[in-house]
């Protein structure tokens, strides 16, 4: 019973549309790195005589610089503080992960294992709080950091406040899949003699993987993309992430976008790359945590 | 497992905590506020010593040896007065000093060197303030500017003034701080075992029953509390005479001593404007008369000590805490693996957000943060504000309609208009490529799903502003392809209809591979049986895809467009890098509008009771969903 039986829909047709769909998809990629190549801060890909004709016209929309240079991610580095910008995304990112995922497992794995008052309470807490509007804890949250804290400019302020904005769904998706595991492993390694702790270490986590690995996906996304926070607390230009740098550069009356375009493909790679490696467990994850709820 | 203690012990360990509680804080708050009346006091005191010596240097002639001659008889008669310093602004000049370290070659009068110029700013502002204040013809600006050197010493300088003018200033620096305040520690002590002592007493005679127990534990607290409160109001209303009578000593000592300094046939001083506020104003309400407002605040302090001492005693005395103990030590290791994620979200999301939530019912603006929420109490008028306005069109002249788009139900319109038009165009496109991706023996199928979920990899504040710089009317390359066609460049972000478009393909753009990738998902995991069993009765494509794929993709789409509607719902991001709410805030979505009100506007209570409302909109959602689809049961 091969392909022969099952009415197949011919393929050129799906295939335009596939082409069409992904030319869309790219265009946008493809015209940043135009842009990023052109060595220019120009946002047009080709500059226009007064009277354009229609190959001037369609030489300004094909996403091919005129001269390719790399004269923009240079002077992003040499001229720019952007290696220092990126440097603290990637403190902040990696401690916010860090940080996020030793929380939310212990409290995850506590939720799926035990059942003690307040349970129920505490897991629909964190669920409401993904409701909070960022704004509405936006002056509080500056208030207590800055002014009581003293946390203003610093990346231990950012890597706080990044933490507790990951952990209600870090939480979650790991209850959810801590959950799916069997419990006989720990069972059979209580009789053994084994502590909650031992058992936490040496059994569960090895075996929630895929999930923690959602749930690094997860925080390190949160810290290295966010930038309203970062640009509220981060007062100091020595002290911007990549977020705030970039639109730094574009941002206001600023119209430098050739480092803009620089500086997104530079920050985009690792998170994109991150991003395909982990993707298979993102998806599953996900379906499996909001499944369950 | 431990029996609970009896209610005799109960009642003694709960009394004893209430009592240390209440004691506790109001010795606590006794010593700040008697710290403070010391310190106004000593502020109190320099400022008659400053005003009494100005108008002496004033009479003596500003400038030259009659100055020296006063300001030196001055330091010599007060030991309370580190130094003096006497500033000119004409030459820029110390015209006297008994700092130590102005003697010798750097002694007075000569120019001020250049590490002295924060000396000579500070006499111009003093001159500023005066001005200002005069030409307000208000106290707002400071005339007198007073500033702690370290523990307890005060620096405070005044200006000086000839024929209605600011012409220089006089500094003077107090020695040291004021005798340290002692901590009533036996009446403390007395009041904390006296009490325990009588219950100990009582309880023998009571025995174990329940009821007389808490009464007498009850009033012996009360009897505690109310006594050291009135002990504790008497300290400071003793405090406050003396305050006064040291005041008007410190007064009458300068007079002596500035009659002494003064040169024949000048002006008299007048003792009775010495004693001002910071503005040189007199000090509000004539001396004797009892500062009511303090009083009452005092008041009310100690009976919100006391509610507390109460709760604690009735938390111990009713076998709550026992019960609350032995449940924290029946699971404790749970607990402890939820301690730490618990109180993160304490302190940096859920208390942030019930201040929020006061700040919405306060009229704080950026004008005024400094001042507690209590003084900006409005209630719900922010609320009502927002909600209780439908003016959301009117009728111009020319008869078409004016839109206001600050209205909140505009917005929300708006909102509603985004977030449904978004959703649907994810999963419409994310369906059909996922249908198509799913197609068996497809050539280069692996190609095209990678590249078709970049949108959804890229960070999407950089989606936002590579579409806001395609959208650009001059360069941006959306307008120079309808131009290819021959048609003209479009404004984009001039009219509200397409300002939205830009963002709704924005959002398209990174929304859909989302929905592409779940329901490919769900698509791969239907068994090619069912498929061939249907064909085999004969079903056509359409029967198929309603009979079959559509319901093995719900389980999946379903919460996969719930949780999209909340994240579209909030897309903070695209709205406020692309269309940045224009033409004139028209596509601002509701937490867009919030966060201007906040940081542009600068209005913070109406932002929040803004941000309030989206909560209970979002809450709602929530708690609709969640009774549909039954997600959080048997969590």
């Amino acid at each position: 019973m091969g392909r022969k039986s099952r009415e197949e829909l011919p393929h050129p047709p799906l295939h335009a549309i596939l082409l069409v769909a992904t030319l869309i998809t790219i265009y946008p990629i493809l015209w940043v790195l135009t842009i990023a190549l052109s060595g220019k801060q120009s946002l047009a890909i080709a500059d226009l005589p007064a009277e354009p004709a229609v190959s001037d016209r369609l030489r300004s929309v094909i996403p091919w610089p005129e001269t390719v240079s790399l004269a923009n991610f240079r002077s992003l580095f040499a001229d720019q503080p952007f290696a220092r910008w990126i440097v603290n995304g990637a403190i902040v990112a990696s401690a916010t992960t860090f940080l996020g995922i030793v929380l939310a497992a212990t409290a995850g794995y506590a939720f799926s294992r035990f059942r003690f008052p307040g349970r129920r309470a505490g897991l629909m807490s964190f669920l409401v709080s993904q409701m909070f509007p960022g704004v509405l804890t936006l002056i509080p949250l500056y208030i207590i950091l800055v002014k009581w804290l003293g946390l203003g400019s610093t990346r231990t302020g950012l890597v706080l406040v990044y933490t507790t904005t990951a952990i209600p769904f870090c939480v979650w998706m790991l209850k959810g899949y801590f959950d799916t595991i069997p419990r006989d492993l720990e069972e059979a390694a209580l009789i053994d003699g084994a502590g909650p702790l031992t058992i936490f270490r040496r059994i569960v986590l090895p075996l929630a993987k895929p999930a923690i690995a959602v749930t690094a996906l997860f925080s390190f996304m949160t810290g290295w993309n966010e930038f309203i926070l970062a640009a509220t607390l981060m007062d100091k230009e020595s002290m911007y992430t990549a977020p705030v740098g970039l639109r730094f550069f574009v941002g206001g009356f600023s119209q430098q976008w050739g480092y803009f375009a620089a500086g997104a493909i530079i920050v985009s790679i690792p998170i994109v790359a991150l991003f395909f490696f982990l993707q298979r467990y993102l998806v599953s994850g996900l379906t499996a945590g909001s499944v369950k709820g | 497992m431990k029996r609970t203690p009896s209610p005799r012990l109960r009642f003694g360990i709960g009394l004893a905590l209430a009592l240390a509680l209440g004691i506790g804080l109001d010795v606590f708050l006794l010593m700040g506020a008697r710290r403070a009346d010391a310190r106004v006091r000593a502020e109190r005191e320099a400022i008659v010593t400053l005003n009494a010596l100005t108008g002496a240097v004033e009479r003596a002639g500003i400038s030259g040896d009659e100055v020296r001659r006063a300001v030196a008889a001055w330091a010599k008669s007060h030991p309370s007065l580190a130094a003096v310093r006497v500033v000119v602004f004409e030459g820029i000049s110390l015209e006297a000093s008994t700092e130590p370290k102005d003697s010798g070659d750097r002694a007075a009068p000569r120019r001020l060197t250049r590490e002295e110029k924060d000396l000579y700013d500070r006499g111009q502002r003093l001159r500023a303030a005066v001005e200002t204040n005069r030409q307000e013809g208000a106290a707002r600006k400071e005339e007198i500017e007073v500033s702690e050197i370290d523990r307890g010493a005060l620096g405070l300088a005044g200006p000086l003034e000839k024929d209605g003018e600011v012409v220089g200033l006089v500094e003077i620096r107090t020695s040291g701080p004021p005798p340290p305040l002692r901590v009533p520690v036996s009446t403390s002590i007395l009041f904390l075992v006296a009490p325990l002592a009588i219950y100990a007493a009582a309880a023998q005679l009571v025995g174990e029953r329940r009821g007389p127990l808490a009464v007498t534990a009850s009033l012996l607290l009360a009897a505690a509390l109310f006594l050291f409160a009135r002990q504790t109001l008497r300290i400071l209303e003793a405090d406050r005479v003396a305050t006064e009578r040291a005041v008007a000593e410190r007064v009458v000592q300068e007079a002596r001593v500035g009659a002494s300094t003064l040169p024949a046939g000048a002006a008299p001083l007048v003792p009775s404007k010495w004693d001002t506020d910071v503005f040189r104003k007199p000090r509000p309400g004539a001396p004797g008369t009892p500062p009511g407002g303090a009083e009452r605040r005092g008041r009310n302090v100690f009976f919100g000590v006391a509610i507390g001492a109460f709760a604690l005693l009735a938390f111990f005395g009713f076998g709550l805490a026992a019960r609350l103990g032995s449940t924290l030590a029946r699971h404790r290791v749970a607990y402890l693996y939820i301690v730490p994620a618990m109180l993160a979200m304490i302190v940096l999301v859920f208390f942030p957000f019930l201040y929020g939530v006061a700040i919405s019912f306060t009229q704080q603006t950026i004008y005024n943060t400094g001042q507690p929420l209590s003084h900006l109490w409005v209630g719900v008028q922010n609320y009502s504000h927002i909600l209780a306005d439908f003016s959301i069109a009117k009728r111009a002249p020319d008869g078409s309609l004016a839109f206001n788009y600050l209205n909140f139900y505009w917005t929300l319109a708006f909102t509603i208009l985004w977030t449904v038009s978004n959703v649907a165009i994810g999963v419409t496109v994310g369906l059909l490529l996922a249908l198509i991706l799913n197609t068996a023996g497809l050539a280069l199928r692996p190609i095209y799903r990678v590249l078709l979920i970049l949108p959804w990899a890229m960070p999407n504040y950089i989606t936002a502003l590579i579409w806001k710089g395609m959208f650009h009317r001059q360069f941006g390359v959306v307008n120079q392809v309808i131009q290819i066609f021959g048609g003209q460049p479009v404004s984009w972000f001039d009219k509200p209809f397409t300002s939205f478009l830009t963002a709704l393909a924005t959002n398209g753009w990174l929304s859909f591979p989302f929905m592409m990738v779940i329901s490919l998902g769900a698509l791969q995991s239907i068994p090619n049986e069912i498929y061939e069993a249907a064909r085999v009765e004969g079903a056509s494509r359409w029967q198929q895809f309603r009979a079959i794929t559509l319901p093995s993709l719900k389980p999946s789409l379903i919460p996969a467009i719930i949780i999209s509607v909340v994240w579209t719902f909030n897309m903070f991001n695209i709205i406020f890098l692309v269309t940045q709410g224009e033409p004139g805030g028209s596509t601002e979505i509701l937490i867009t509008q919030a966060y201007k009100f906040a940081f542009e506007r600068y209005r913070y209570g109406y932002a929040a009771a803004y941000s309030v409302i989206i909560f209970l909109i979002l809450l709602a959602y929530g708690t609709v969903q969640n009774r549909a689809t039954r997600a959080t049961e048997g969590i």
